[in-house]
């Protein structure tokens, strides 16, 4: 695994000093293309930037906005005015894809980094105080994973309407999100704590704060982007279904699960309602997983697709 | 191992005491069954409303640690899980709708793990081959499409089918609605009913068993004593049969026990798309309703099964690893 | 490129020429040894092995031809990357299918590389069996010994009845003596000590009665008189089938002994080819000779510098033109760095072949390993003038302790004992010396090692570290000054230097702690590399950029960049190859008679002990049972444990190994968590059967203590020193040949 490393060409520069930023460029540079190596990552790449630059800058496409209804077509099918067709309430289905996947994707994000900084925030402290915290946050954590989350996440959110309704949303996410995550995280902590290089580091009487940040973070950090990558399709997968069943963003807000809810009742009148919001949807969802599975490759030195160079 | 079951038995049911408790706290904090009768057209008189929430054990009124006490004596001595704002008792309506959970997931766990185990060991052995490739690129695709969406193309293509068809093949709502005496006759209609939801079911699941699977066997797959087996003359998938599959099925074993609690509540969406009137639905009505009694004896019933599931996957671990076994 | 052109080459030559035993005699070489011994089952001609990487095509074995006769036992040794177990993969046919192998391998006139899966299954464990390096995982873990017996036998005999089977089985767990053969069927792999774990792979693997054994690296996972009883077991079962044995390994010294023929490998081709007695008094190869003289030899001491090979193993994706060992040969003319030279026969030495240039010019000036390498002059320690009684003490450890709680495995994590880690070490070392702590693992070598590093109130016992007791609420100031006093390097230096920094910035870390400016840490980094003998330009380099022996040189380096006059040594050099472990020994060596560093360092090699050590104490089971200094301890070993450690080394010389008798220690180290009331060797102690039943006694309830004994330079924790010394000298126990040849 280590053998590009190897044959990366070694130049020995006669100002020694600028050479280290010089090879830690080499890293990226190897991540990168390590990561354009896979043709569906770089599949995902794409289509997420086209999916973000659609849903910032789509709404000018249309004259309609998503809070407009137009009366004079009701449920009407896609054409030269309603690019989309309209809902059963005569809402401009375009307008409403567009905003609902601007406020899909910021939950998905917004809750997928709000998770990784807590998990990552308890998960580590929990595996570096041992003793009895570590007892009783392993408990605690193990309790708070008994009651299914979606459970309370929808009791939280039920409540919040109107257009803060999304941060409620995400707030619900993240608060019942991250508990797994930093179980698993601890485990990882504790892994690196038996480093030899860590416990080198002790041993020549370095500061544990400077271990974290030279040592730790270093080597959690590519678990944590992968992670959160990957964190942001669960999101968006739970915002869906609790908007779905009527309990997360509502009207006049919208996003892609709300318009699925809508669909719903008239899917075979029509079936449109579903299929855009659908399709845009699983282009969001397939682009984050397909870019989180390249980054794992990329960064994780153990990956499988680094190749067998022993 | 009696002993030690039974200490974790005590452990886990402290855990679901406190995790219960938190989320009595949880809902009677979010819920407002007031709005309930708020919102009528007239509303009801201020007196008339705070007798029904009272008789609930609802009324916001009341202080919740009151409340809470109140709703502990109940469940503890009488087994009484309270009343929702509609005054009906959610004890017996969470009992009824279990058998209907049951039915609905019962076959969708059991085809998920046949079928995602299957293609798991079928992928890790052909690791890299085209088969693993599109297999993996399939399985990728359904990891990412949200349960709603699914069963909503699911029903989709089923109402297609009825109509191209001209009969009725499908039915896209509820388990059953035979009124017939005729046995067969009731069983084929309970095919048609739960086919659909079974398959919604069953993708996401097989994705998963399909995913780990394929891990599991392919850590092992390249283990010492899979080489020592061949060495001794075994060929590569006897080898990998008998002794790098036997091994990395203790984990999804372990895993299978676990996914009994996500089981009953897991079915929500579901059971949404096709109006079962399952666990999951009613949950969805709790919420709606704010019927803070019904969505904690939910929250309890999925609490127990995880732990259930828990205590389960420790005994099967130790059942199937003789490492871990002991006397 | 070059593997194509080799492979033409090999093509025009007949392929008898590469044997070792030519079937018919060849012009120079005219009759082979032995060769009407037996016939022929395997026979290997032009093997050739790639595989295909991320980086290039990796040309694991580049041309390996040999006949093996039944009976015959033929050593192949190589370093990391030699293509010694790809060689015998490849004749298993187990090697992945990314592997590109070409050639011929027969086995009884059998072509084995056209066969398929199914077809080499049939052969696999019934024709030809394999043990293999690593025991503790070579089990399937959830079968029981007796169902992974019963497979091996079925498979090839599917009419064997339940019976024969376990009756079978039994027989065959009895050969390899294992006790209780019976009930141990039903046992897990885990239930095994690692020992007995080989004796059971052994066991299948001649259950089917083989032709030919292939065993890989069998003992190298083990401790040293677990190996000497593996190498017995190995010996018995090749006697008992009359199989062909392959034996493949890195250390010279276990091989000495019992091969008849030996393959040195390099960069995946076979270097020279002879038997055993040729290999090791007349090697002719210099990358041979350099191997033998890189070998610390438990026979010889700290005077004997060693050989070190200059600069590291080869590449196999990027082979230079010409020998693979020419950049490394201190004879490399250009004709060398040219063209890759074919073994040939060596002129009137018959069965002998090597694959050089110089072949002519070595023999003609019959030059050895001392003439060839350069051995360099030990520099003169700074502390030869001052007598050992008026050197300043570093570490004083006084009946040290530490227990660990032992929980039930994963499943019920109750407590279930305690294991006595550490129990009552007390260890002194002054400055300028070397004191090795020995022992087999479980001993508690490492946990002492980390006790004192931990810098905290041990559980039991005290530390004291430059006179300063290390207790409960230690200043902070007074904590940072000892961590600079005390340094740690660890095992594998691939994994004690954190990849995701260059080499400027590991070294520059302790410097920081010490708070030293910019500028200071600067000169001090250039110093800190010369001083290790790096190039102060790689500074930018990361570690996976140099070779493993690199690495512990940087290692060593960041342990020194403080000035510590202590440095605790956790096996510094067991990770590295042969002939890279003798540069940093030396190394070693040089830096403390520089700088007057006192090391404590553990170690399980005794000849790598012998080589370092001025001083050293014998570990069991927590326990030292034996100390002083070095050479009094190997010349007259006093506690039973220690003779037996001792008569278990296998040296590298086969005229000793042959001759040699060595003490076999009966049964497996004990329980950790048993509670041993008397003696903890008492259990296995070659001694006590031959004592009294009253003087047994002792043993059994009184734990000896470590103390002088009248007559003796060093200290020993036995009841009987005299006994044992009577019987040591009486040659009851004959002598090792370790303290033998050194008596002389």
């Amino acid at each position: 695994m280590y053998a590009d490393m190897n044959n990366d060409p070694a130049v020995e520069t006669e100002d020694g000093r600028l050479e280290p930023k010089l090879k830690r460029t080499g890293r990226m540079t190897l991540y990168v293309r390590r990561f354009m190596r896979r043709p569906s990552a770089v599949v995902g790449l794409v289509l997420l930037i086209v999916l973000a630059f659609f849903a910032i800058f789509g709404k000018y496409l249309t004259h309609w906005t998503y809070e407009e209804l137009d009366f004079l077509s009701l449920g009407t099918p896609p054409d030269g005015d309603h690019l989309m067709g309209t809902t059963s309430g005569g809402s401009d289905l375009y307008a409403m894809v567009v905003r609902g996947l601007g406020r899909s994707m910021s939950i998905g994000i917004l809750s997928s980094l709000a998770t990784t900084v807590i998990a990552a925030l308890v998960g580590t402290a929990i595996a570096f105080f041992e003793g009895w915290f570590e007892k009783v946050g392993m408990w605690l954590l193990d309790m708070l994973l008994v009651v299914p989350s979606f459970l309370l996440i929808a009791m939280i959110v039920r409540s919040a309407s109107g257009t803060a309704g999304w941060l409620w949303l995400t707030l619900g996410l993240t608060a019942f999100g991250w508990i797994g995550y930093a179980r698993t995280l601890r485990t990882l902590t504790m892994s690196l704590r038996e480093l030899d290089y860590v416990r080198a580091a002790k041993f020549m009487g370095v500061g544990s704060l400077r271990i974290i940040v030279r040592h730790l973070i270093p080597n959690l950090g590519s678990v944590l982007i992968i992670n959160t990558v990957l964190g942001v399709v669960s999101a968006i997968s739970s915002e869906t279904s609790l908007s779905f069943l009527g309990l997360g963003i509502k009207a006049p807000d919208t996003s892609l699960g709300t318009l699925l809810n809508e669909g719903q009742s008239v899917i075979v009148t029509a079936p449109w309602v579903i299929i855009f919001p659908s399709l845009v949807l699983i282009a969001l969802t397939f682009s984050m997983q397909l870019i989180g599975d390249g980054l794992r490759d990329a960064i994780d030195p153990y990956s499988k697709s680094a190749g067998k160079a022993e | 191992m009696i002993k030690y079951i039974l200490k974790r038995l005590a452990n886990y049911v402290v855990m679901l005491f406190v995790a219960v408790s938190m989320t009595y706290f949880l809902a009677s904090a979010f819920m407002n069954p007031r709005s309930n009768y708020m919102s009528r057209h007239p509303a009801p008189p201020e007196a008339s409303i705070n007798r029904s929430l009272d008789n609930a054990n609802i009324n916001d009124q009341t202080p919740v640690i009151l409340r809470y006490l109140r709703w502990l004596k109940g469940v503890v001595t009488k087994w009484d899980w309270g009343l929702a704002p509609d005054q009906s008792p959610v004890g017996s309506a969470v009992a009824t709708r279990i058998s209907a959970s049951v039915q609905l997931v019962t076959i969708g766990t059991i085809l998920s793990i046949v079928i995602g185990v299957a293609i798991g060991v079928y992928t890790a052995i052909r690791q890299y081959k085209w088969q693993d490739r599109t297999l993996n690129a399939i399985a990728t695709f359904f990891l990412v499409v949200p349960t709603a969406v699914l069963g909503l193309f699911v029903v989709f293509g089923a109402i297609w089918l009825n109509n191209a068809t001209g009969t009725r093949l499908f039915y896209v709502t509820g388990l059953h609605s035979y009124g017939g005496s005729n046995p067969w006759g009731y069983v084929v209609d309970f095919l048609q009913h739960i086919i659909l939801p079974t398959i919604v079911l069953t993708i996401p699941g097989v994705v998963g068993y399909h995913l780990t699977q394929r891990t599991y066997l392919l850590d092992t797959m390249n283990a010492d004593y899979v080489r020592t087996a061949r060495a001794k003359g075994l060929t590569l998938n006897q080898a990998i049969r008998k002794h790098a599959l036997r091994t990395s099925l203790i984990p999804t074993c372990v895993n299978v026990a676990f996914s009994i609690a996500g089981v009953f509540t897991g079915a929500v969406i579901t059971e949404t798309v096709f109006a079962i009137n399952g666990l999951g639905r009613y949950f969805v009505t709790t919420i709606n309703n704010n019927d803070i009694n019904g969505a904690v004896c939910i929250a309890a019933f999925g609490g127990a099964c995880t732990l259930g599931g828990a205590l389960l996957a420790d005994i099967a671990s130790a059942w199937l690893d003789p490492r871990i076994r002991l006397g | 490129m070059m593997f194509r052109k080799t492979g033409k080459d090999s093509g025009e030559s007949s392929p008898r020429f590469r044997t070792i035993h030519a079937t018919d005699g060849q012009s120079g070489n005219p009759v082979d040894r032995d060769a009407a011994d037996g016939e022929t089952v395997l026979q290997v001609r032009d093997l050739r092995v790639n595989f295909a990487s991320e980086a290039g095509t990796v040309h694991a074995v580049r041309g390996v031809s040999f006949d093996l006769r039944r009976g015959q036992t033929l050593g192949i040794v190589g370093e990391s990357g030699s293509g010694k177990s790809v060689t015998s993969m490849s004749i298993m046919g187990l090697l992945d299918s990314n592997a590109h192998v070409t050639g011929s391998i027969r086995f009884h006139g059998e072509e084995l590389l056209s066969k398929t899966d199914a077809e080499m299954s049939r052969i696999r464990g019934d024709g030809i069996a394999m043990v293999f390096q690593d025991p503790l995982s070579a089990l399937t873990p959830v079968f029981s010994i007796g169902e992974q017996m019963k497979e091996a036998l079925v498979v090839h005999n599917p009419k064997m009845t339940a019976d024969e089977v376990r009756r079978r089985s039994i027989e065959l767990l009895a050969l390899v003596g294992i006790p209780n053969a019976e009930e141990r069927l039903k046992s897990y792999p885990h239930e095994f000590s690692g020992g007995m774990r080989q004796r059971v792979v052994i066991a299948m693997a001649i259950a089917n009665n083989p032709d030919v054994i292939i065993a890989d690296e069998p003992t190298t996972a083990l401790d040293v008189t677990i190996q000497a009883q593996v190498l017995e077991v190995l010996q018995k079962a090749q006697e008992e089938t009359g199989a062909a044995l392959i034996f493949i390994t890195h250390d010279l010294g276990v091989i000495a002994g019992n091969a008849d023929d030996i393959i040195v490998m390099y960069a995946g081709a076979p270097v020279e080819t002879a038997p055993v007695d040729n290999i090791f008094y007349e090697p002719v190869m210099p990358y041979t000779m350099g191997l033998l003289g890189a070998c610390p030899r438990p026979d010889t001491g700290r005077e004997d510098r060693l050989v070190p090979i200059p600069g590291s193993p080869t590449n196999l994706v990027d082979l230079p033109a010409g020998c693979p060992f020419s950049p490394r040969c201190p004879l490399a003319v250009d004709e060398c760095r040219m063209s890759e030279p074919e073994l040939e026969a060596v002129p009137g030495r018959p069965g002998q072949r090597a694959a050089c240039h110089r072949t002519e010019y070595i023999l003609d000036r019959k030059l050895t390993y001392r003439d060839v390498f350069h051995v360099g002059k030990a520099v003169p320690s700074i502390l030869d003038d001052v007598p050992y009684d008026e050197r300043r003490t570093v570490l004083d450890v006084h009946d040290l302790k530490k227990t660990f709680p032992l929980t039930g495995g994963g499943f019920l994590r109750r407590r279930i004992g305690t294991v006595h880690a550490v129990d009552d070490v007390s260890l002194e070392v002054r400055e300028g010396e070397t004191m090795a702590l020995v022992g087999e693992s479980g001993s508690g070598k490492s946990t002492t090692l980390l006790e004192i590093m931990d810098l905290k109130q041990p559980e039991g016992g005290t530390v004291e570290l430059f006179g300063t007791p290390v207790v409960k609420g230690m200043p902070r100031a007074e904590r940072r000054e000892l961590h600079g006093l005390v340094q740690y390097v660890f095992q594998d230096p691939m994994s004690s230097l954190d990849p995701r920094l260059p080499v400027y910035d590991i070294l520059a870390e302790p410097l920081k702690v010490a708070r030293l400016s910019k500028e200071d840490i600067n000169d001090r980094i250039g110093e800190l590399m010369r001083l290790v003998e790096l190039n102060p330009d790689q500074v930018d380099r990361f570690p996976t950029q140099f070779s493993g022996g690199q690495r512990q040189r940087i290692a060593i380096a960041r342990a020194l960049a403080v000035n510590p006059k202590l440095i605790l040594l956790d096996e510094p050099v067991s990770a590295l190859d042969v002939s890279i472990q003798a540069g940093v020994i030396n190394l070693l060596e040089d830096l403390q008679n520089k700088l007057g560093v006192a090391y404590l360092l553990v170690a399980h090699n005794l000849s790598v002990i012998r080589h370092i050590s001025t001083h050293v104490a014998v570990m069991y089971l927590g326990h030292i049972v034996e100390s002083g200094e070095t050479e009094t301890v190997f010349r007259h070993p006093l506690h039973p444990y220690t003779q037996a450690l001792l008569s278990a080394v296998p040296v590298p010389d086969p005229k000793v190994e042959r001759s040699r008798h060595r003490i076999v220690l009966q049964g497996d180290l004990p329980s950790p968590v048993e509670e041993i009331p008397g003696c903890p060797f008492a259990s296995r102690c070659p001694l006590r059967l031959t004592l009294p039943e009253d003087k047994r006694r002792l043993c059994d309830t009184v734990p000896p203590k470590l103390g002088h004994h009248d007559g003796w330079r060093q200290q020993v924790a036995c009841h009987f020193v005299e006994e044992s010394a009577v019987r040591y000298r009486a040659g009851i126990v004959q002598r090792s040949p370790v303290t033998a040849r050194t008596e002389e």
